[in-house]
Parts: C-alpha cells; sequence; structure tokens
C-alpha cells in the first residue's frame, strides 16, 4: 500500500474501461425488458444489482478488518475497517436512490416498506453510524474498538437483506436469488456479469484509496503528536 | 418505444366527461428516471472521490506544517 506502484494506476484504468464498456453494452445491445419491470428504466438493474453487490464486499471487508482489529489491533485493519464502511454507505447510497426511481416506473412508487428495502436502508444506516462515529467521537483506541465491534455486528444485517425476498415476499424481484433465470436474454446476463466485474474493481480502488488516506492521516497524526511531545510547534 | 394506444377517428369513443379514479396511470417518463437515476449515483461516487481529494489536500498541509517545524523543506514539493 505504500510507495510508487504500477498495480494501483493498472487497476484504477482497468476499472474505467470496464465501465465505459458496460454502459455502451448496456445502452446500446441489452434488450428493453417488458413495461411491467419498468420497460427502459429496468437498464438501472445492471448498475443497481452491482452495486448492492459491491455494499455486500465492502461490508463483509469491514466484517473481517474489524474481526481482525478486535483480535489483535494494528493501524491497518483499523484503516480497512474504516475505509470498507465508508465504501458500503456509498455503494448503499446507490442502491437506495437508483431503486425507488426504477421502482417509480415499475411499481408505481419510489418507496415502499417491502423487506428487502427495509433490510437494506437498515444496513446502509449501521454503516453510516460507523462512519459518523469515527468522525466525530475522536480517534482514541476505545473509539476505534467500539467502530470495530458495530462493523462486524453490522454485518450480520447483510445475509438478512440477501434472504429477505425468499422468507417474506414483498415486491422486490427475485431474478438474482431464484437462481439466475429470471433474464430473458443472453446480452442480459452478460450485462450483468460485466457489471459485477466493473462494481469489484471500482469497490477494490475506492477501499485502496480510502485505506491508504486512512493510514496516512493516522501515521501524521502520530507524527503531530510525537512533535508536539517534544516541544515544536506545528 | 412503448406500446401506446391505438388512436382512433370513431368520435363516437370520445370522451364526455371526466371521471375521477383510483391511482390513474402511469405517466412519468422511463428515460427521464433512467437517466436520473444514472446521474445520482455518478454524482455519489464522484462527490466520495472529490471527499477523498478533500482529504488528501488537508493531509498534505499537515505534513507541510510538520515539516515547517522540523525545519526542513518539504520532499518532493512545489
Amino acid at each position: 500500500m505504500h510507495g510508487k506502484s504500477a498495480t494501483f494506476p493498472a487497476l484504477l484504468l482497468a476499472t474505467a474501461a470496464s465501465f465505459v464498456c458496460l454502459i455502451l453494452y448496456v445502452f446500446f445491445k441489452v434488450p428493453t425488458a417488458q413495461l411491467a419491470a419498468g420497460g427502459i428504466t429496468q437498464k438501472v438493474f445492471y448498475f443497481h444489482v452491482p452495486a448492492a453487490y459491491a455494499m455486500y464486499l465492502s461490508g463483509v471487508t469491514c466484517f473481517v478488518a474489524s474481526g481482525a482489529y478486535l483480535y489483535r489491533a494494528t493501524p491497518t485493519r483499523n484503516a480497512l475497517a474504516q475505509a470498507a464502511a465508508e465504501c458500503a454507505v456509498v455503494f448503499g447510497m446507490m442502491v437506495l436512490t437508483s431503486g425507488p426511481l426504477w421502482a417509480r416506473k415499475a411499481w408505481g412508487v419510489y418507496w415502499t416498506w417491502d423487506p428487502r428495502l427495509t433490510t437494506s436502508m437498515l444496513s446502509v444506516l449501521v454503516y453510516v453510524a460507523i462512519v459518523v462515529m469515527r468522525a466525530f467521537s475522536g480517534n482514541g483506541e476505545a473509539e476505534r474498538k467500539f467502530a470495530a465491534a458495530l462493523g462486524v455486528l453490522g454485518t450480520a444485517n447483510l445475509p438478512i437483506i440477501h434472504y429477505s425476498v425468499q422468507k417474506w415476499g414483498g415486491n422486490h424481484p427475485t431474478v438474482i436469488t431464484k437462481g439466475g433465470g429470471g433474464l430473458g436474454d443472453p446480452s442480459m446476463y452478460y450485462a450483468l456479469y460485466l457489471g459485477f466485474f466493473a462494481m469489484t474493481l471500482l469497490a477494490i480502488v475506492l477501499m485502496w484509496l480510502r485505506t491508504r488516506l486512512a493510514l496516512l492521516s493516522a501515521q501524521c497524526a502520530a507524527a503531530e503528536e510525537a512533535a508536539l511531545s517534544k516541544g515544536l510547534e506545528i | 418505444m412503448f406500446n401506446q394506444a391505438p388512436s382512433t377517428t370513431d368520435t363516437s369513443q370520445r370522451s364526455t366527461e371526466f371521471q375521477p379514479v383510483q391511482g390513474g396511470e402511469e405517466t412519468t417518463s422511463g428515460e427521464a428516471l433512467l437517466v436520473a437515476a444514472y446521474l445520482v449515483m455518478w454524482l455519489l461516487l464522484l462527490f466520495f472521490v472529490w471527499t477523498s481529494w478533500r482529504r488528501q489536500l488537508g493531509l498534505g498541509e499537515r505534513l507541510g506544517r510538520l515539516e515547517k517545524a522540523l525545519g526542513r523543506p518539504a520532499d518532493g514539493q512545489g
């Protein structure tokens, strides 16, 4: 994560290229779905679902990094947990804003208290709580451990989101969780897989970027503290 | 793009009154909603990248102050 490496620029380039391909493919190749599914608005699906997957990915990373931090505290684990929670908020907000705009056409309403929608919102709120807590409650050991505990507990909701459509019904489509048989054209599958690939790269890029920033910020704070303890004026 | 109700030249089929109904037919433009959804997603991403950039700028300033306090010029700056 330190030093000048070609990995990050290469990853950034691959992410940008995959998104360009995805956008062109979705808008020029993938057919429009039936009106009951939202017609042309259904094309939100190829970003909405991968964004939800990227939220899961960020959430699981937050869970692993937080658990590892609670087991043995290191600045890298803390920085990764913080970065993953921030990314989970961004991807979660993408899901929670794109979904209602699609729903307006498909269901006639922007929001309904459907199990999947409600559990998704709860999960995003947990990650928002982690980010806000880290931002405003100081950077002490106790605060970091509390944020890590919240990161572990918050991820418990992710499987509930996934299985909520199967267990409790509701309006939300089940084209993916039903075994993937709901996509009527091969190009719809390719677009979805491309979306998953692009969002995975984006999640890695953003988590890498924010982890590095959080680590540098922690190192800078430690250096400032050392300088102050030696009587230097900053 | 969407299937519209066929137009008719039969004047007897025209409406002669308006009756209120529950709900009514969907009139929201799918294209507008699609563009709005994509715009919002990209704006969220850009905002996140912008906050990262701001944080990095702040970090650069803090490092600059530290280096000044240590009495040596900042390496790799300018």
